[in-house]
């Protein structure tokens, strides 16, 4: 039983967010007897709907009423759609997920909108800006191929400080998107740095800017890195951690 | 969970169903009137409308604390109920849990993006308009589940209560039941998960195949 297992409970009562709902729900997907369980739990759980009772005014039956008749059904999809038309499904819900994430607020969003915001200015300059502008499109354009690659996995964790690490990989891309928000900001002159951890071999992904407790970056060689990890170091970044991570979690 | 394998078991495509019910009748009911709205039936969505919607709105309603947006999102339930029938599978569980699975991620949508601010103003104006239509007609029927659900609830532990009730009539996440709740997050998922297995045993839910 893996870790993600003992989600069902919180998301069968809705309690898990968009990450949480996309990961399970790519977990379910190949696990027949988490299938079985989450059929019984949403059955107990809707039994919990038979202690609320409120009939609603009939003025709300009169306008449900009216709704329906000029609202188009959708018409039942093709029987038995193949797994890996549901692996699609699933895999763009994971995108979705993912970048409502990156879009959600909070500094991690605050630079992505930025990045697209400057990739945009970019096209409008000339020459010099040329170069630069280039490097941004293309980072904008591997952050979302990790996003959308069909092998992605999304791991998060919670910094027990406050604030929340997410980490979506692709090992068939050997790229991962960092999404770092709501840590506390670092002290003057300090930033934090991410880690790809193999074994007890520690390697930067990235320092984020001095003085900032979120924000994106995309991690490069993700490939055979079983952990992730985030520690504060000076703003210029350290050659190995200093201290223990205040998060780590695997990523694959 | 049995796998029927007797000889008198009817052949053909199986299928799950809940045993046993508090009303089976009624269970059997809901599930043919709901694919008899997924054939465009009107007539078949009137009366699901009458077997669900107090408990829809009921739902809502304690989830969300607000009478007007609990009609709104009521009615945003029961349009989406018509609109996607098609997509209910007997196979996969009872047309009840399809209903209320819909409805309650629709409130905790609600409360979600209401807690980011967006309708918080309107829902203190809201707060005065109390409606007259919640202490109503109680069928015996109800009454007994409500004292079944009850009795269930009360037989779990307090963090299992807690868990399940923040989470579920609260439409909190696991991660503010654990702020709430002062406790680890793994243990509030454990716990939140253990209570479901208990109270499915309590209530005597149960799938077949």
């Amino acid at each position: 039983m893996t870790d993600i297992h003992a989600l069902a409970g919180a998301y069968v009562l809705d309690a898990v967010d968009d990450v949480e709902r996309a990961a399970f729900a790519r977990h379910l997907d190949g696990c027949e007897s988490c299938a079985l369980e989450l059929a019984e739990f949403r059955e107990t759980a809707a039994r919990l709907a038979d202690s609320t009772w409120s009939v609603p005014p009939p003025a709300l039956r009169t306008a449900v009423l009216a709704e329906i008749r000029r609202t188009p059904q959708e018409r039942p999809g093709p029987a038995g759609r193949s797994g890996a038309a549901r692996a699609g499904a699933w895999r763009r819900r994971l995108a979705v997920a993912a970048a409502a994430v990156l879009l959600a607020g909070g500094v991690g969003a605050a630079t992505w909108v930025a990045q697209e915001q400057r990739v945009r200015d970019a096209r409008t300059e000339a020459g010099a800006a040329r170069d630069q502008a280039g490097a941004a499109r293309d980072e904008a354009a591997r952050i979302r191929a990790v996003l959308t690659a069909p092998d992605a996995v999304v791991r998060t964790d919670a910094v027990p400080a406050g604030g929340r690490v997410t980490v979506v990989a692709s090992a068939s891309r050997d790229e991962g998107v960092a999404l770092v928000d709501g840590l506390a900001a670092p002290a003057p002159g300090r930033a934090y740095q991410l880690w790809l951890i193999e074994g007890t071999k520690a390697t930067s992904a990235g320092v984020l800017p001095a003085g900032r407790g979120g924000g994106t970056k995309l991690l490069s060689g993700v490939r055979g890195k079983g952990l992730f990890g985030v520690t504060e170091e000076p703003a210029s970044g350290s050659v190995a951690p200093t201290m223990t991570p205040l998060v780590a979690f695997a990523i694959t | 969970m049995t796998h029927g394998d007797s000889a008198g078991d009817v052949p053909g495509r199986s299928r799950l169903h809940a045993v046993p019910s508090a009303a089976p009748d009624q269970r059997a009911e809901t599930d043919d009137l709901l694919r008899a709205v997924a054939r465009g039936d009107e007539a078949a969505f009137e009366r699901l409308y009458g077997l669900v919607s107090p408990r829809v709105h009921g739902l809502v309603r304690r989830v969300l604390r607000d009478p007007a947006q609990a009609e709104e999102v009521t009615q945003e339930v029961l349009v989406e109920v018509w609109r996607t029938a098609a997509r209910f599978d007997p196979a996969r569980g009872s047309a009840t849990a399809w209903v209320f699975t819909i409805a309650h991620r629709r409130a905790v949508d609600r409360v979600r993006s209401e807690q980011a601010g967006v309708e918080r103003t309107r829902r203190v104006a809201a707060g005065s308009a109390e409606t007259p239509y919640d202490e109503v007609a109680e069928e015996a029927a109800a009454r007994l589940e409500r004292q079944q659900v009850r009795h269930c609830l009360d037989a779990l532990t307090e963090v299992q209560r807690e868990a399940i009730t923040l989470a579920y009539y609260g439409g909190h996440s696991y991660r503010e039941v654990a702020g709430l709740l002062e406790t680890a997050l793994p243990t509030v998922k454990t716990r939140m998960r253990d209570g479901l297995i208990r109270l499915r045993d309590c209530l005597g839910v149960e799938l077949t195949r």
